[in-house]
């Protein structure tokens, strides 16, 4: 069977690196864009199941790529991640199926791909 | 020369700095543009935000949350205050604390993702303000809430982070800063006069005539003596009422006439002005009070606050309210 393809968009290598470990490890495929328009043209080519998304990044922001994705596809589950807490009185993230802040622990950030891909 | 002002319920001061004087033309409005995409508050998008707690224009027989309405209230997703849970106050040494209960919900105004809230037909914008009344009404009556705070952000720059017109709710523990002061200001006035301060602003203005924007046999809307931003507008019930709660459909009606009105005064002096709107009433759970009336704040977004507004609590203004007024007044819808 296919693995589960996660799209993981954030702008810094360490994220990158720690959480396609830890989702590869969960039996996931991962596939990374580091910027807003890298992660729209991977979302249209790679059709993800879930994506993993930063806010705060060079060029387009999170929220702005949320809602051009969801244009395309209102279905597909996506996962606001930012290290900030204030980006959620932006209504614009309502979008999203859940908006998590960075922890150095990933337990709810995993509990949350599991609700969305098991 | 400057000129200091003074707020007659606040005891704010501001600072009229005449030589700075713009025509309505002279602000500069932030670039419009929408950013797109994916709206969350559209209709057919319903199960991207929590469950209503109010709809009207629903039609009968379809289901909660089905997109057929003409306005609906929702929770914030993502609130920063939750709704769960007992007050618990505490106190570290001589510090206060409390945890973060309240209610943060959103008026979703119209069912059309363009619709400007100053172009709103009057069947259509009524409902918004009946939407304010009913939800205060039902959040009153949770014993935990003291205060209900109701605002729009009007364009990027006011705070507004979607295009689709929405306005908002805030149920709180505590009575906000603001409050007090407006409630202790015009309480010392009326131990004074024995008359409403706000009633007294409003008879002194129609008769002035320098500062009255526009009018409606229930209503007046005025550019206000020390207003904090050019184009400051305060619209007033005639009629003296602490609580909005109170408001009766006929009163909601000439409520309506007047904001759309003012509304679109100002956004023809200064198309796409951004701008915040503020409710402004009783707490809750407190009799009608003599002292107090309410009345909401619409307050343009044209003017920056920095280090001397922070520090001294004084705001700069270039525009006299007189001048905004006369602009106000002559323009033609």
């Amino acid at each position: 069977m296919d693995k589960k393809r996660i799209l993981l968009v954030d702008d810094e290598d360490g994220i990158q690196l720690l959480y396609r470990e830890e989702f590869e490890d969960e039996g996931f495929a991962v596939d990374s864009a580091y910027n807003g328009e890298e992660a729209l043209e991977k979302f249209r080519e790679r059709q993800p199941d879930l994506v993993i998304l930063d806010i705060n990044m060079p060029g387009m922001n999170g929220i702005e790529v949320l809602r051009q994705m969801k244009e395309i596809n209102p279905d597909l589950p996506v996962i606001l991640s930012s290290a900030y807490q204030e980006y959620k009185q932006d209504f614009g993230t309502w979008a999203s199926e859940e908006y998590i802040v960075k922890s150095a622990n990933l337990d709810e950030l995993k509990a949350a791909v599991h609700k969305y891909l098991d | 020369m400057p000129e200091l002002r003074k707020d007659p319920i606040l005891g704010r001061w501001i600072i009229i700095a005449k030589e700075r004087s713009k025509r309505p033309t002279d602000f500069v409005v932030d670039d419009v543009k929408t950013r797109g995409g994916f709206c969350p508050l559209c209709p057919g998008n319903e199960k991207t935000t929590p469950g209503e707690v109010l709809v009207y224009g629903r039609e009968p027989g379809m289901p909660a949350n089905s997109s057929s309405w003409k306005l609906r209230v929702v929770p914030n997703k993502y609130p920063a205050l939750v709704i769960e849970g007992e007050l618990d106050k505490q106190a570290e040494g001589l510090y206060d604390r409390m945890n973060g209960i309240g209610a943060h919900e959103v008026v979703i105004e119209s069912p059309n993702h363009d619709d400007r809230f100053s172009d709103l037909p009057h069947d259509q914008m009524i409902l918004t303000f009946r939407a304010f009344r009913d939800r205060i009404r039902d959040l009153a009556k949770d014993s935990r809430f003291r205060y209900v705070m109701v605002f729009k952000n009007h364009g990027r720059a006011a705070g507004a982070s979607l295009e689709h017109s929405h306005s908002q709710l805030v149920a709180l523990p505590i009575l906000p800063r603001m409050v007090t002061s407006e409630l202790d200001g015009s309480l010392k006035y009326f131990r004074y006069k024995d008359r409403c301060v706000f009633c007294d602003i409003i008879h002194q203005e129609i008769q002035q005539n320098v500062r009255l924007v526009c009018e409606n046999s229930l209503f007046v809307t005025l550019a206000p003596f020390a207003p904090r931003s050019p184009f400051e507008m305060w619209i007033m019930p005639r009629r003296h009422s602490s609580s909005y709660v109170a408001i009766d459909e006929e009163t909601l009606a000439g409520l309506t006439d007047i904001f759309s009105e003012s509304l679109r005064r100002l956004d023809t002096c200064i198309p796409n002005v951004p701008y915040n709107f503020v409710l402004h009433t009783q707490p809750l759970g407190s009799e009608l009070l003599d002292h107090y009336h309410w009345h909401f704040e619409i307050v343009p977004k044209l003017t920056s606050i920095a280090g001397f507004e922070w520090g001294s609590g004084f705001y700069i203004n270039p525009m006299p309210p007189e001048e905004a007024c006369r602009y106000l007044r002559e323009v033609e819808l």
